[in-house]
């Protein structure tokens, strides 16, 4: 036995070290556990709405017992490695079990596990329910982006004829809604954290999920299902009005088209935009210089056969997938932080030139694929028979950039 | 390599005429410093290595064309405007083949048989003549797929087509392997290169056979019997 | 005393029927006889030259995968990262997870099952030894294969469970998948080959004496682990074929417009990623089943609960695969039905918790650093395993899938569960494996930076995940980060330190390789075990025992060791031999026939013409054709060469005598 009284005598200097050290650590552990980020856009533990209400409600349940369970281990651990360490002590007994106990210990965590599984199952019935929405939002997911449209309803106060938007999801506030998902190419995930938990958007496949928000503001979410490239670009916020402020922002997506002044670097822009960017985005009531109403068709040069539709681009607020802000951080502060009795009239109030972000979005005219990675280098698209995924480099100058940038700003 | 030690035990070394209550779980005679392992008497399960690694393997199978046939039954109905199985089947010659399949599955009864009664021609000849039974067989699913082809049922005309084309393509593979496995064992066998029990050999290429044949059962009568 | 073999055409055994004279394969090869040097390696059947190959092999794609995921976190220490350009980290994220997965736990936990599963059996190999090599040639080629896409286009791109529709060629234009999905299903052939293997060994080649529930408890765990293995590959393979057959040749199985379901995929891989999930830690399990006893002093606690609760775990874990797919629209029963069977799993896992701390209740505990290594997969291990059962709760799992959370739970239970037990088992078997001691304060510097270094990564990762960071992004924003001084953007901070640390930390276990090399021969019995392996020298020779033991009791070796003199029902152990003497015993008493297999060169060639075969796929059909002809080639030399070499193909020992054998050493 020499050899391992040796190497016992060796460590007996650690032993003591050992287990104090390791108490120490799991201490630590939990007191840095405490310390989390505030106002986190997504936190899951904020909850703004009665579906992710009913979530965090079970988490309180669920997330003490198993802490308990995990401190009881712990400290059961601890005790054993202090208490029975070798100090010289003759060779313990034998023992090779004791099955009352180890069915005991088995029964008891199965007890515990019930308790948790009643209430679970009870929340998945109950966060199944959608019969009590009164308004129907339908959002398809496409590589990188989110398209969000109302049809034609009764529901949200009336929806006299469809609207399409895309990145933010604006909702009467206190009003469920379902929304209804699916997506054009690969599978992608809606997730409002504050709001509910996410719901997988397949292609081929229609998913709802029912969102309801308690007070006006602005809740951020992204894509939580890897999409490819730019899943990480990928975001979108909901927006939740109170009712009258969401009539006021109805009656904007059903606005008849304004043309510019004419004269005006606007006017120019107009033209720009139709020779550039109505191939793909559709401005509704945009006429070309002959009348002709001007239909894009993104189907013929993207993949996924989609492209967002910019009518009312400074209406909302993020752009590119919501992945990069409209408003200069000023301004952002304003819409974002405001309370919520005065949300809604700073959100409608859209983007102005004074707020706009130019430098986010100069960048994004002056080469999309340069700053957000997407699939348009035209080389690589034999795959998808030259159609892109994504926003092409259009090559455009820093005049048509200028154009285009007053033009869009009339997009209200 | 260590030496042996040379220190007194610590204790004087228990008394080794004291009879200790036997074992039960050591089979008698196992003391005696022969090399036991491994032999088809002295396995605790009974069976012999192969034998037991092949029903484990044939154990395997049954999750894949498990997941085959799912796959299959998920897209049997999935091919749009284009044919589909009222259209295609020719059930009467379909169960031909598929007796040809089951007959050959009797003659490799045949051939086990034979082979442990060490009548090493028997064995051969019905070795031989289920391989060629099997043959058979492929040649009529080839047959059939090649009339499916010209009719327009080609891989990747709908999903339908694709499942089946894989699932039957996976057992036609097999069926072949399985050729091949009686072919090589004829010749292994008139060589006298068979390592070990001859009859056991046999008999284990004979279980891959009949599972390959009872899968066959399986796929005829859901993909071919069970209306879409 | 050496002990020289016998060749086979001696029937001294009763039974075998009828006598064949094998030759050389095909008259042309002379089989390979070697017994020192690289050739006694590439062509070796002995299992324990396998077991030390695909432990070096997996300590390799450990290092791999573990740059692998400095350079990922490197990318997410700060905001808007610029280190890794999207494509690359998603290839990044992609096949640190493969190779993890795939490459180091599985391969490792092969090596112990490899290595001890005969020692702890009493057997001399396994019941296929070249099945055995096999495994191992196409596991290593497989994993270079997938490797070899970093440089020929691209790596796989699209996450390691490759969801359908993004895994197909419009949206995964390079070759980095079909790298992907062939090189797993080599691996998946290693994996396979070796569960029929290693089932048959388990069951039919146990020493006299050793019923089932004598046998040792990793021997159990790892059995267990082969039956997992033998039904959850072939799912993969049918995945694995179908997207396969998508990719090159427009079958349309994921293909949405031509009607297909993207969630058969979903279906088809977690069918296997769930039992992929408890292989990856019941070896582990079972070795701190070994460590912690011989380490207190004292027999596992309830081992048969252990047993039956580890193959509960196994058969269980094959009904709760879509607890993976909560988020996935599945509908609401089924929701609930898996959230309470995934509940239902988490009973058998605390069993062995609790058996494993009432093991060291009341004993005498010794912290080496394998015994270190053991507690702490089950501080760490606990913390996972609660995570878990918060996933359980499938509400709360629409908040927590795929996010950083979930990242959490499976880091806690695969590095805190699967590899802190791997590393228990390497320090406790060095020196039953190389005749070496590891230098223990090198192994506690190892042990305590592993531990600081995994707490500080995969700790923060809960909080970043609750509080609403998904994962598989390349990079993060303010924007979404939160205020405060402990925002989002502090928490990757540290993490990303911790992942350095844990780099150190593992790279201090090299150190200890290499400063220990030239320790002097370790001890017959360093540490007092228990179990059967240890009756064997350090290493043990090739032929393993030289007397097959007859077993009495579990832990059979203790129980050679120390008596009990109790009287009255009192406990009172004695030491009546040292480990020395156990082990001089047998020598003395050397069985007079020994047969072992010998090597043979059809393993690495099959291995080698499924690697052409998956180069001809993706890139001509004329290396596809070569490829099969060598695997054909291959399978009939090994049908047609015996198990064991004829005489005549040994070299003559230099005394004149008849050819014959002498032991290799290892």
């Amino acid at each position: 036995m020499e050899s391992a009284s040796t190497v016992s005598t060796m460590s007996r200097r650690a032993k003591l070290r050992g287990p104090a050290a390791r108490i120490a650590l799991v201490a630590g552990l939990g007191a840095l556990v405490a310390g989390c980020a505030q106002d986190a856009p997504q936190d899951t533990w904020d909850p703004a709405g009665p579906n992710a209400e009913m979530i965090n409600d079970l988490d309180w349940i669920v997330f003490p017992i198993a802490g308990i369970v995990g401190l009881i281990v712990l400290t059961f651990v601890a005790i054993i490695v202090v208490k029975f360490r070798d100090r010289g002590q003759a060779i313990p007994e034998q023992t090779h079990g004791k099955p009352a106990l180890e069915i005991g210990l088995t029964i008891l965590p199965a007890l515990i596990l019930i308790g948790i599984a009643i209430p679970t199952v009870g929340t998945i019935m109950a966060l199944n329910e959608t019969d009590d929405t009164e308004c129907i939002v339908n959002v398809t997911g496409q590589q990188w982006w989110w398209e969000v449209d109302y049809a034609q309803q009764d529901g949200c106060g009336g929806i006299p004829e469809p609207i399409v938007t895309s990145g933010q999801m604006v909702i009467p506030v206190g009003t469920p809604v379902l929304v209804r998902g699916t997506s054009r190419d690969v599978i992608h995930s809606w997730w409002i954290p504050r709001l509910n938990g996410k719901r997988d958007m397949v292609p081929g496949r229609v998913h709802t999920l029912r969102l309801e928000a308690d007070e006006p503001g602005i809740y951020a979410g992204q894509c939580t299902e890897f999409c490819g490239l730019s899943h990480a670009n990928m975001r979108m916020e909901v927006v939740a009005l109170e009712p009258d402020d969401f009539e006021a922002w109805k009656a904007q997506q059903l606005a008849p088209y304004q043309a510019p002044a004419a004269g005006t670097l606007a006017a120019t822009g107009e033209g720009t935009y139709v020779a550039q960017c109505a191939r793909c985005h559709q401005v509704n009531g945009l006429e070309d210089a002959d009348g002709a109403p001007v239909i894009a068709r993104p189907d013929l040069q993207v993949y996924s056969g989609a492209a967002p539709n910019l009518s009312y681009f400074m209406t909302r607020n993020t752009f590119a997938g919501a992945s990069w802000d409209l408003l200069t951080d000023e301004c952002r502060a304003d819409v974002w932080e405001a309370p919520p009795e005065e949300f809604g009239e700073r959100y409608l109030e859209g983007v102005t030139a004074d707020c706009l972000n130019s430098v986010d979005l100069r960048e994004w005219l002056r080469n999309a694929p340069a700053k957000k990675p997407m699939y348009a280098d035209a080389e690589k698209l034999e795959v998808t028979d030259g159609l892109v995924r994504g926003m092409p480099n259009l090559a455009l100058s820093e005049d048509q950039i200028d154009e285009l940038i007053a033009y869009l700003l009339e997009r209200k | 390599m260590s030496d042996t030690t040379t220190e007194p035990p610590l204790t004087p070394e228990p008394d080794a005429a004291a009879p200790a209550a036997p074992d039960e779980a050591i089979p008698a005679g196992f003391d005696d410093g022969q090399d036991h392992i491994g032999l088809v008497h002295h396995t605790a399960t009974g069976l012999s290595n192969t034998k037991l690694a092949m029903w484990l393997f044939l154990g395997s199978e049954c999750l894949l064309f498990g997941g085959l046939i799912s796959t299959y039954m998920l897209y049997r109905n999935r091919q749009g405007d284009a044919l589909g199985p009222d259209q295609l089947w020719d059930i009467p010659f379909t169960s031909a083949t598929s007796f040809v399949l089951l007959m050959s599955s009797l003659t490799m009864v045949l051939s086990v048989s034979a082979a442990k009664r060490k009548d090493e021609r028997g064995t051969r000849l019905w070795l031989t003549v289920t391989a060629l039974l099997g043959g058979l067989f492929l040649a009529g699913q080839v047959y059939e797929f090649t009339v499916f082809y010209r009719e327009g049922l080609g891989y990747t005309t709908s999903l339908f087509s694709s499942s089946f084309y894989t699932l039957t393509g996976f057992h036609g593979v097999h069926v072949a392997v399985g050729i091949i496995m009686l072919l090589a064992l004829v010749g292994m066998l008139a060589k006298g290169r068979i390592v070990g029990d001859k009859a056991e050999t046999v008999e284990m290429v004979g279980l891959y056979w009949h599972f390959v044949d009872v899968v066959w059962i399986v796929i005829f009568t859901l993909v071919y019997l069970v209306p879409a | 005393m050496a002990i020289i073999e016998r060749p086979s055409d001696t029937p001294a055994l009763a039974g075998t029927s009828g006598v064949v004279t094998p030759s050389s394969s095909y008259g042309y090869f002379r089989r390979p006889v070697e017994s020192t040097g690289w050739k006694s390696w590439a062509f070796t059947v002995d299992h324990k030259k396998i077991g030390i190959m695909y432990g070096v092999s997996a300590m390799v794609f450990f290092f791999i995968g573990g740059f692998e995921a400095l350079l990922i976190r490197l990318q997410l220490a700060q905001p808007d990262g610029t280190i890794l350009s999207a494509d690359k980290y998603n290839q990044m994220f992609t096949m640190h997870a493969t190779t993890m997965v795939f490459l180091f736990v599985m391969p490792m936990a092969a090596a112990f099952a490899n290595y001890m599963m005969p020692l702890q059996i009493g057997a001399r190999d396994v019941a296929f030894p070249r099945l055995n090599a096999l495994s191992f040639w196409t596991f290593i080629f497989g994993g270079i294969f997938i490797n070899t896409s970093w440089f020929l286009g691209g790596a796989a791109d699209g996450g390691w469970f490759m969801y359908a529709p993004n895994s197909s060629v419009p949206f995964s234009p390079t070759n980095g998948v079909d790298f992907w999905t062939l090189g797993l299903l080599m691996t998946g052939v290693a994996s396979q080959v070796g569960a029929v293997n290693l089932i048959v060994t388990a069951l039919n080649m146990r020493a006299p004496g050793m019923t089932l529930m004598r046998m040792p408890i990793f021997t159990w765990m790892a059995l267990v682990v082969q039956f997992l293995l033998l039904f959850a590959i072939p799912i993969i393979t049918v995945a694995l074929f179908l997207l396969l057959f998508q990719r090159n040749f427009d079958a349309t199985f994921f293909n949405v417009a031509e009607g297909a379901d993207p969630l058969l995929w979903q279906h088809l891989f977690w069918l296997f990623g769930h039992p992929e999930v408890y292989i990856l830690v019941l070896p582990s399990f079972g070795i701190i089943s070994e460590v912690l006893p011989t380490f207190s002093r004292k027999p596992l606690f309830g081992y048969p609960f252990v047993v039956f609760s580890g193959a509960a775990i196994g058969l269980v874990g094959f009904g709760v695969w879509a607890h993976h797919m909560f988020a996935a629209g599945l509908g609401p029963i089924s929701v609930a039905v898996f959230s309470v069977a995934t509940m239902a799993i988490a009973v058998p896992t605390g069993v062995k918790i609790i058996n494993w701390t009432l093991t060291m209740w009341g004993g005498k505990l010794w912290f080496s650093t394998a015994m270190l290594f053991a507690v702490g997969l089950i501080v760490q291990f606990t913390v996972g395993g609660l995570s878990g059962v918060t996933h359980a709760v499938a509400p709360s799992d629409t908040q927590q899938t795929d996010t950083y959370y979930i990242v959490a739970h499976f880091h806690y239970v695969i590095f805190g569960g699967a590899v802190l037990g791997l590393f228990a088992g390497i320090y406790y078997w060095w020196p039953k494996v190389f005749g070496k001691m590891l230098n223990e304060t090198w192994g506690r510097w190892n042990f305590w930076l592993m531990i600081i270094g995994m707490n500080l990564t995969f700790g923060p990762m809960h909080i970043i995940g609750l509080q609403g960071q998904p994962r598989r992004m390349y990079v993060w924003t303010e924007n979404r980060a939160g205020e405060g001084f402990f925002n989002l953007g502090f928490w990757n901070l540290v993490s990303t330190i911790g992942s350095f640390i844990l780099g150190v930390g593992a790279l201090l276990f090299l150190v200890n390789i290499w400063v220990s090399r030239k320790n002097p021969p370790a001890p017959a019995d360093p540490w007092d075990a228990r179990s059967l392996e240890w009756i064997t020298q350090n290493p043990p020779k090739e032929h393993n025992f030289d007397r097959t033991p007859t077993i009495h009791a579990l832990d059979e070796f203790f129980h050679r060791k120390y008596e009990d003199v109790g009287e009255d029902g009192q406990h009172d152990y004695k030491q009546v031999r040292t480990g020395e003497q156990v082990i001089a015993e047998e020598e003395a008493n050397a069985d007079a026939h020994i047969h072992l297999p010998s090597p043979s060169y059809w393993p690495i060639i099959l291995s080698f013409g499924m690697l052409v075969v998956c180069y001809g796929v993706i890139y001509s059909f004329l290396l596809l054709a070569v490829g099969a002809a060598i695997c054909i080639l291959a399978l009939f030399g090994w049908a047609l060469e015996p198990p064991t070499a004829d005489d005549s193909e040994f070299d003559p020992p230099s005394d004149g005598g008849q050819p014959s054998k002498e032991l290799a050493h290892v």
